[in-house]
């Protein structure tokens, strides 16, 4: 429960970065994706039931504040938590690189999730035209981030497991 | 089945997310998701920290700006180097407080030329996806913003109001490919679609092949979709492309406005249009 609440409360913070100072970054139309970096954190990390509704509020949240329509980013980040959560046996992260290909290959799998979704609800004409160039750049921002991202959740939840809450 | 449900509650508990979310996203996408409790409580939490941010943000581009004055002089003496640091702090406020005045100023003139039922609102946050195109205004519906209200600000067309809470509202700009503004190009008065895109930044669609657009055309709002107020500048021709065949010719826009860079706009709707201006 503790875990969730951190996850829910860092993920919630990193909606307001996103809307905030990562605009500040001289990436254009580009806005690293952390949401999506703490989902596959939470995915190979500790997947619980807690986890799975996480990840849906988080993308949620994200569709609160961006989306024309609610339940892209919801439907996008449940999608990349049941990827990450099925393929999390077979993975192990244990190098920087693994978990920025991890975190790259779950970028692709969230913007094929939005395409789906986004072709077949909001059907409008030519919306996805030449995307296949802002998931790369997505994936390989969030790729890049991935490694920083993981040791300092590593570290808060560490933190966290030693924190003795007195009864 | 208790142990089915037990072992596999993860994986049922994620199917279950993936169904309800495109339950959501069907409901939403045809406009009859009612009640949603999560949003605007979420934009209510949000609005005070996303202020506080953008404040905080403010601030460290004036550190920041402090900082490149002070390079710029700093092979000038210890004494002048005070002075002018003192200054050119007095100077950066006072510049800011003229181009905020310059700009309140232009949002008041323009404001007078629209009838009242107008609201000022500021930027507070920007999209958080690389997809949408969307920004968060700080008024909302106790201050008179309703859902479909067009935004614009002196310059042009910003978007158009997508949600509203009672004290903040989501603003999709026109530069979103799920946007659409019905124009007209003032000179030829050939009409179509300004719509964004992924690809190659906004264009205009539905122009007939026959008709004579020209770059460097201005775009300015027809009325007829019933958001956005009749005349107001939409952008500019960039660029024409005719085929030999199809129905339509390809024109890229030059939008007359740069979302990023607005930090006051005007919420008016279009039953408070003012007519052609």
């Amino acid at each position: 429960m503790k875990l969730f609440l951190l996850f829910l409360l860092v993920g919630l913070g990193m909606v307001l970065v996103q809307t905030t100072f990562l605009h500040l970054l001289p990436l254009g139309p580009i806005v690293p994706d952390l949401i999506l970096v703490l989902c596959v954190y939470w995915g190979l990390n500790h997947p619980t039931v807690g986890a799975v509704l996480g990840c849906f509020l988080l993308g949620y949240s994200v569709d609160v504040f961006s989306s024309p329509v609610l339940g892209l980013n919801a439907f996008a980040m449940s999608l990349v938590f049941l990827a990450v959560y099925l393929s999390s046996r077979s993975i192990w992260i244990h190098n920087p690189f693994m978990s920025a290909a991890v975190v790259f290959a779950a970028s692709w799998i969230k913007g094929a999730a939005l395409i789906l979704v986004g072709t077949l609800f909001l059907a409008a004409d030519g919306l996805w035209i030449g995307v296949l160039k802002y998931i790369f750049l997505e994936a390989l921002v969030a790729a890049v981030l991935a490694p920083w991202a993981f040791s300092l959740l590593r570290r808060g939840q560490k933190m966290l497991e030693e924190v003795t809450v007195p009864l | 089945m208790l142990a089915f449900v037990r072992r596999n509650q993860i994986l049922l508990t994620s199917f279950l997310c993936v169904l309800f979310s495109l339950y959501i996203l069907s409901a939403a996408a045809r406009g009859h998701l009612r009640g949603d409790p999560v949003g605007p409580l979420l934009l209510t939490l949000m609005r005070p920290l996303q202020i506080g941010t953008q404040l905080t943000m403010a601030k460290l581009k004036e550190l920041q700006q402090g900082y490149l004055n002070l390079m710029r002089i700093a092979s000038e003496n210890e004494r002048l180097k005070g002075r002018i640091t003192e200054l050119e702090a007095e100077k950066n406020r006072l510049l800011e407080v003229e181009a905020t005045n310059r700009r309140f100023q232009e949002l008041l003139d323009f404001r007078s030329q629209l009838p009242s039922g107008s609201v000022t609102a500021a930027v507070i946050g920007n999209s958080a996806s690389t997809w949408f195109r969307t920004f968060v205004l700080d008024k909302g519906g106790a201050d008179g913003v309703r859902r479909g209200m067009a935004v614009v600000s002196p310059a042009g067309v910003v978007g158009q109001v997508v949600a509203v809470t009672s004290r903040s509202s989501k603003i999709l700009l026109i530069a979103d490919p799920n946007s659409g503004v019905d124009v007209v190009d003032q000179r030829s008065r050939a009409r179509g679609i300004v719509s964004g895109s992924l690809d190659s930044g906004p264009i205009m669609k539905y122009a007939k092949r026959s008709e004579e657009i020209q770059e460097g055309d201005r775009l300015i709002t027809s009325g007829l979709d019933g958001i956005f107020p009749k005349g107001l500048l939409v952008g500019t021709v960039a660029k024409v492309r005719k085929k030999t065949f199809g129905l339509f010719q390809y024109v890229e826009v030059a939008l007359a406005v740069d979302p990023y860079r607005l930090e006051e706009v005007l919420v008016v709707s279009a039953e408070a249009a003012p007519g052609a201006r």
